[in-house]
């Protein structure tokens, strides 16, 4: 065997532990959901000792299901909500006014980054007393310095409640990768705008904003996939209730798989999760044109 | 810079007072919900709401390490979590060493799997996965029935289970973190000039060696970081101890956390405060290290 050969075989022998890990526990598993989601598995009941094939009766159940379409609604409302809107905007705000030379900088950065490090329970957990029913919660007495009426929050608003919540979570990554993408403009291009004049909203607009475009971008993709992922805070604050208000698809999901116990059911909601996901993933490597 | 340097210092001083009050608000934001994690795991009368303490204490702390299970719960989860990410290092490791270095036709098939892998939702594979999962426990279970017997293969299984056993957890938390701590791997020796390798192999050093010698210290940096974000991760992770442990000897700080709140009649919120802040702390620690790895590791798609 040459010396060249020999180097080739140790390099794939090195890599074949990560390749079986992820053959074994992501792939074959990705795979294997596209074959339970054309069954009648369970993990109870008949079905469970005999699963029989049922073809694509998952898939049409789920389309005549209010519950699956309300858990679409509710994940894509969540993305929109917490990712796209709430992250960026306050990630971006944070981002452009920690570039002045202040003196907190320090601190504000530090307090902006801590809710990234939280575990899920445990931000499920902190926002339960933030949120909590009657006139002593948190949220209640902030917002009744403005005369806003206490009220049970996650029972009255829940959706919008997740969404503040995973907002919380977010800032810092919307923070961390726009600060990347606002260094990299120059200084240059500002002072010649301002040369001419431009003032600080048409400097932003038609500026910044556009030359932060493919930052902006691989936030969106990178938070979107992120966010469809969610399952954790959100289960232990409100378990997809009230009434299916908080139910995102992961919920959904983890509610007919392991609480109903279908397990081809539940297959047939993760495939569409996956495929969706996927489809993310893809326009991720196109669009921004990865280099590997 | 964004903010204009405007000629005029009233106005200056007006931008840099908006800049303050918005600073300060979103700040304020973020760091609210931790005072009553604080307040309330030191407070001998703790409730629901942020209260100022009255009387301080660490009962509540001591209860967790003493008459509850907490250092069973906190030990768990540093082992589970720990092995993991170590198994993450080491197969990453490895792993970005080849992918930097080889010049196969699967290189880039390769890296483009691994970057769709990581966009895959854990919660979409959690069916399948308990299914395969399964059937490896049942399988094993009749082996190590056949050869030990019934009580001993089940104390067997409690340690190299795939289902409510340590070595599944451990296995699927670091699969999970692997793509992300490959990718940091092959990012970082790509980076690594391969003259020092090249030079211990004309000093005629084996592949094991030049590993150990020259590679694992010239990799530190790079394993740190990976390591760091595997462990973040899998100690923030919830749903999987959730669906693959059942036993109470087995049970992690997360599910500790997560059931002893649902104990609904006779919930103790100083006690639930108090776990909450011994979970939190090691991530924060964690996170405070890995600050500096932050923005390569996010930007690190783009730039390859």
């Amino acid at each position: 065997m040459t010396y060249e050969k020999r180097v080739s075989w140790q390099l794939r022998l090195i890599l074949l532990p990560s390749v079986l890990l992820l053959f074994a526990f992501v792939i074959y598993p990705a795979i294997y959901s596209v074959y339970l989601s054309l069954t009648n598995e369970a993990l109870t009941g008949a079905a469970a000792l005999n699963p029989r094939f049922v073809g694509a009766r998952n898939y049409i159940r789920l389309f005549n299901d209010p519950k699956f379409w309300n858990s679409l609604l509710v994940t894509f409302l969540f993305v929109i909500g917490s990712a796209v809107i709430g992250q960026f905007v306050l990630g971006l705000f944070s981002a452009i006014l920690l570039r002045r030379p202040l003196r907190l900088k320090p601190l504000f950065n530090s307090m902006i980054l801590l809710p990234n490090a939280v575990p899920e329970v445990v931000a499920g957990f902190m926002w339960i007393s933030m949120l909590a029913g009657g006139e002593r919660a948190t949220l209640s007495r902030i917002v009744a310095f403005f005369g806003v009426e206490p009220t049970d929050w996650l029972q009255t608003f829940p959706l919008t409640m997740i969404i503040i919540v995973n907002t919380w979570r977010g800032i810092a990554t919307a923070m961390i990768l726009l600060t990347a993408g606002l260094s990299a403009v120059s200084h240059e291009v500002y002072e010649a705008a301002r040369m001419d004049g431009a003032t600080p909203r048409q400097i932003f607009t038609r500026i910044t904003l556009p030359l932060i475009a493919p930052t902006i971008l691989l936030y969106m993709l990178v938070s979107t996939v992120s966010t469809i992922a969610i399952f954790g805070f959100v289960y232990a604050l409100t378990r997809g209730g009230p009434g299916g208000a908080t139910e995102l698809i992961s919920i959904y999901i983890y509610n007919q798989s392991f609480t109903a116990f279908q397990l081809g059911y539940g297959s047939a909601v993760a495939v569409v999760a996956l495929v969706f996901s996927l489809a993310i993933g893809v326009i991720y490597v196109r669009v921004l044109k990865v280099e590997v | 810079m964004a903010a204009p340097h405007a000629q005029n210092p009233s106005k200056r001083r007006g931008a840099e007072l908006g800049a303050y009050a918005t600073l300060s608000i979103i700040s304020i934001f973020c760091a609210i919900p931790f005072f009553w994690v604080l307040l309330a795991s030191i407070d001998g009368n703790a409730s629901l709401f942020l209260q100022w303490p009255r009387e301080l204490t660490i009962d509540n702390y001591v209860r967790i390490f003493v008459k509850e299970d907490g250092t069973r719960w906190l030990l768990n989860s540093l082992f589970v979590v720990g092995t993991a990410t170590l198994i993450v290092m080491v197969l990453a490791g490895l792993g970005g060493y080849a992918l930097s270095r080889t010049r196969a036709w699967w290189k880039r098939p390769f890296l483009y799997t691994i970057l769709l892998i990581r966009v895959l939702p854990t919660t979409a594979l959690i069916v399948p996965l308990y299914k395969v999962l399964l059937t490896a426990n049942n399988g094993l279970g009749t082996v190590l029935r056949e050869i030990f017997g019934n009580g001993p293969a089940r104390q067997i299984l409690r340690y190299v289970g795939f289902i409510d056993g340590y070595l599944g957890l451990i296995l699927v938390l670091a699969t999970m973190q692997l793509p992300l701590a490959l990718w940091i791997m092959k990012t970082f020796f790509d980076t690594v000039p391969r003259d020092y390798e090249e030079a211990a192999l004309m000093d005629g050093a084996t592949l094991m060696q030049r590993i150990r010698r020259v590679l694992i210290p010239l990799a530190l940096p790079g394993l740190g970081a990976a390591g760091l974000f595997a462990f973040i991760s899998a100690w923030g992770d919830f749903l999987l101890p959730l669906i693959l442990l059942s036993s109470p000897e087995l049970q992690t700080l997360p599910l500790g956390l997560f059931r002893a709140f649902l104990r609904v009649n006779t919930i103790d919120y100083g006690f639930l405060a108090a776990l909450a802040f011994v979970y939190l702390l090691p991530a924060v620690i964690a996170f405070g290290f890995a600050r500096r790895f932050l923005v390569q590791t996010f930007s690190g798609g783009v730039k390859g």
